[in-house]
């Protein structure tokens, strides 16, 4: 995606030369510039530049395409438009599963399932078309060291049993799921632009980052100044990437993000003011006098970021082990709830307890609120969320290592809260 | 015919080479003749015989402006412009109470920009709108088509099937109820598939080719007389990251709504916009505003900021030459924004 040079844009040989004196030589340097500034460096008559912006600006600009074109392109290949991910009412309200070429987050508090669902995914992926798959090979970014491939098989010999009857098939699975072990944001960058080429190569269907929301929480810590922004940059860049891959190949992208507390009545933090200042994190400044502010906890990594993906899609924990997925944001569908538990097999719906608000409920997708799983935790730990200097005081309530649920209190810092290994249900 | 040479649209090196001569007038440079010119110079007398062409249709349009020629000139009477203004169309939006506020719909000649959190529904109505624009005049539309520019890649076909069938229901009841000879005739041609031939989809995947795109848009109007609508869902999301030289961003974007304002106005067209929210960190308290600065909010006319509260989704027009500032709760169905 490199800016495109002036020669490709039919411009003469001459005009060419002259301007890349003056260091213009993309035409991203060309359109940028003023129609006066254009005049003196080429040296035009005010009709002659028009004309040539009009040929440079048609170098530049997209096709063309009718909605009526782009509906009889969906409707010859139908599997094409959707990776149905084998739940079933999610799939009807989803009208037919995750959507190809756009960017799908799910998000939820630690040990709810993100994982699980990713995995079950990379499964579903590999599945032939006549199984509701992509027959396509998946990628998978993987940035916290979680994917395991012994519950890959698990989840599959368990789902679809007349399936995967032989080892061979298992095999065979396990070989079109590429794994890449990323630790840091620039490695993660320099591993989606080097996406392309395997795209085509190796014949991907799916795309995964498991997750966003820890690489780049490691290495931005948002109360400095200046790292606001590159934060910000950053995930635009990658977002921007990430969809180019994802329409260009027609292709679902999933992502998975972490949770953090919104304190409801915000907090100044030092923040460049000309960028948006997403992630208003806990600060020492807030527990000051030792009082508590009420928040909520909602999906991690800002308010553009929500802009970025076009489907979001929230675990959250209900009364164990039952969990609920909600579709918080959605083109397509209205804001509904699913109940669901994680076994052996992967997700399974609770069907009795289907939920489906097919009208217009649900709230701000950059902060709904998110249940940690606190509910079941009495006595030492509260039920809302402790800021951090508080919760350092506390001991580790030993009721924690017998929760198979993981993390209660839902706080960010998922290094010192990740998930022992959970017996039975990894 | 007075005119200053050194402000004629000529090429620089051509000019200065004028002003150097000693030429001071465009009447002098007429008078001159291209053989003249090209003595006394040093040009070839095609350039000089071109140069000429120039000075002539400069000084011809001035003329005619000067004289007060309809077509050409933008000058007109208020009483015209009452007139004018009575006699164009909206473009509903099938939610009433957006309509009213709106004072009838989104208005054409005028850019309309629409302000949101993200899943508030700026890209559900943008969607609307653009088959809302088709609706037969019989049936109180337009009768027109609709360019949507995507830049976030959230435009999704089925959901415009949905409300585009919605749509053609809606108008096959009103038929019905009323029996008139040219609402059965205007249904013919109002199907779902001459809908989604009339909304013309470009993909714009940074901000270089936004800009493009919208120096070629008044060739591409001029071509599609028809087009009343002009969206472009995202104005923000290009802009908003690798940029380091703001005052770049800021004069980008100032010719970017002067474009757009010259075609809103020239081809009779209503411009769209959508735009993101940011944070804006306060002394006590940080408050959500639209995105892209305090400058880009001179560029729209109209302001409409969607937003929730808990779990209404509301609507305020924060800013309107005609209309006041007033807040409406809507919902967003399966066929429609309510």
């Amino acid at each position: 995606m490199a800016p495109k040079k002036l020669r490709r844009a039919r411009l003469s040989q001459e005009l060419c030369e002259r301007l890349s004196r003056y260091q213009i030589t993309t035409c991203q340097d060309f359109l940028c510039l003023s129609l006066l500034d254009l005049m003196k460096v080429t040296g035009q008559s005010y009709r002659n530049v028009q004309k040539l912006l009009c040929k440079v600006s048609l170098a530049c600009a997209p096709k063309m395409q009718t909605a009526y074109e782009m509906k009889v392109r969906r409707a010859v290949n139908p599997s094409s438009a959707f990776l149905s991910t084998s739940l079933h009412g999610l799939d009807k309200v989803l009208h037919g599963g995750v959507p190809c070429g756009s960017l799908t987050e799910i998000t939820s508090p630690p040990g709810c399932g993100k994982t699980q669902f990713c995995i079950m995914m990379s499964v579903l992926a590999t599945l032939p078309v006549s199984m509701g798959g992509l027959d396509g090979a998946v990628i998978y970014i993987d940035t916290e060291s979680a994917f395991s491939a012994e519950r890959l098989v698990e989840i599959a010999g368990n789902r679809f049993p007349a399936y995967f009857d032989s080892d061979e098939k298992l095999f065979s699975m396990t070989r079109s799921i590429y794994l890449y072990r990323e630790l840091t944001c620039g490695s993660v960058l320099k591993r989606i632009k080097s996406l392309e080429e395997e795209i085509i190569s190796k014949k991907v269907k799916l795309i995964i980052i498991d997750s966003v929301a820890s690489v780049v929480r490691k290495e931005f810590d948002t109360k400095l100044q200046g790292n606001l922004t590159e934060r910000s940059n950053f995930l635009a860049r990658g977002a921007s990437l990430l969809k180019y891959l994802a329409e260009e190949f027609s292709i679902p992208v999933i992502l998975t993000n972490q949770i953090t507390t919104w304190l409801s009545n915000g907090l100044a933090i030092q923040a460049d003011l000309v960028s948006p200042a997403d992630d208003l994190c806990l600060s020492e400044g807030a527990s000051g006098g030792g009082k508590r502010e009420s928040g909520s906890v909602t999906a991690a990594l800002g308010n553009t970021w929500s802009h970025s993906v076009n489907t979001r899609l929230i675990l959250q924990y209900h009364d164990l082990p039952t969990r609920q997925i909600l579709v918080a944001k959605s083109p397509v569908a209205p804001f509904s709830a699913f109940f669901y538990t994680v076994e052996k097999s992967g997700f399974v719906l609770q069907d009795g307890k289907d939920q489906t608000n097919l009208t217009w409920e649900g709230t701000n997708p950059a902060l709904q609120n998110i249940k940690p799983a606190t509910l079941h935790l009495e006595g030492k730990l509260s039920s809302e969320l402790t800021l951090i200097s508080e919760r350092e005081k506390k001991p580790r309530a030993p009721a924690i290592r017998s929760f198979s649920g993981g993390n209660s209190l839902g706080c960010f810092l998922s290094d010192h809260w990740d998930l022992p290994a959970r017996a039975g249900q990894k | 015919m007075q005119r200053d040479v050194g402000s004629l649209p000529l090429a620089p090196a051509l000019r200065a080479r004028l002003v150097a001569a000693g030429f001071q007038t465009a009447q002098e440079l007429l008078d001159t003749g291209p053989c003249g010119l090209s003595k006394e110079i040093g040009i070839s007398k095609e350039e000089a015989l071109e140069a000429l062409q120039v000075v002539r249709q400069e000084c011809h349009s001035d003329a005619t402006q000067t004289a007060g020629a309809p077509g050409t000139s933008r000058k007109c009477t208020a009483l015209e412009l009452l007139e004018q203004e009575q006699a164009q169309g909206f473009i509903i939006t099938f939610c009433s109470a957006l309509d009213n506020i709106l004072g009838g719909g989104v208005q054409l000649t005028k850019i309309t920009e629409i302000c949101g959190e993200p899943g508030v529904g700026k890209t559900q109505l943008c969607m609307q709108l653009a088959v809302d624009v088709q609706i037969p005049e019989c049936f109180g539309g337009l009768a027109g088509e609709a360019v949507f520019i995507d830049t976030e890649g959230s435009f999704m076909v089925d959901r415009v099937v949905d409300v585009a069938t919605a749509c053609v229901q809606h108008c096959q009841l009103i038929a019905e109820a009323h029996q008139e000879e040219d609402h059965l005739k205007a249904l013919e041609t109002f199907s779902l598939e001459s809908i989604l031939s009339h909304i013309y989809y470009f993909r714009c995947r940074d901000y270089i080719e936004l800009l493009a795109q919208v120096y070629l848009l008044p060739d591409f109007l001029s071509e599609h007389s028809k087009v009343r609508l002009v969206v472009i869902d995202g104005i923000a999301f290009p802009f908003r990251h690798d940029f380091e030289d703001l005052s770049l961003r800021t004069r980008l974007l100032n010719g970017l709504a002067q474009q757009l304002i010259i075609i809103a106005n020239d081809h009779k067209a209503a411009v769209v916009l959508t735009n993101q929210m940011t944070t804006r960190i306060g002394q006590s308290q940080s408050t959500l505003v639209p995105a892209l600065g305090e400058s880009w909010g001179h560029a729209a006319t109209v302001r409409l900021i969607f937003h929730w509260d808990n779990n209404q989704r509301l609507a305020t027009l924060y800013k309107s030459p005609s209309q006041k500032e007033s807040t409406i709760p809507y919902h967003i169905t399966v066929s429609a924004l309510l």
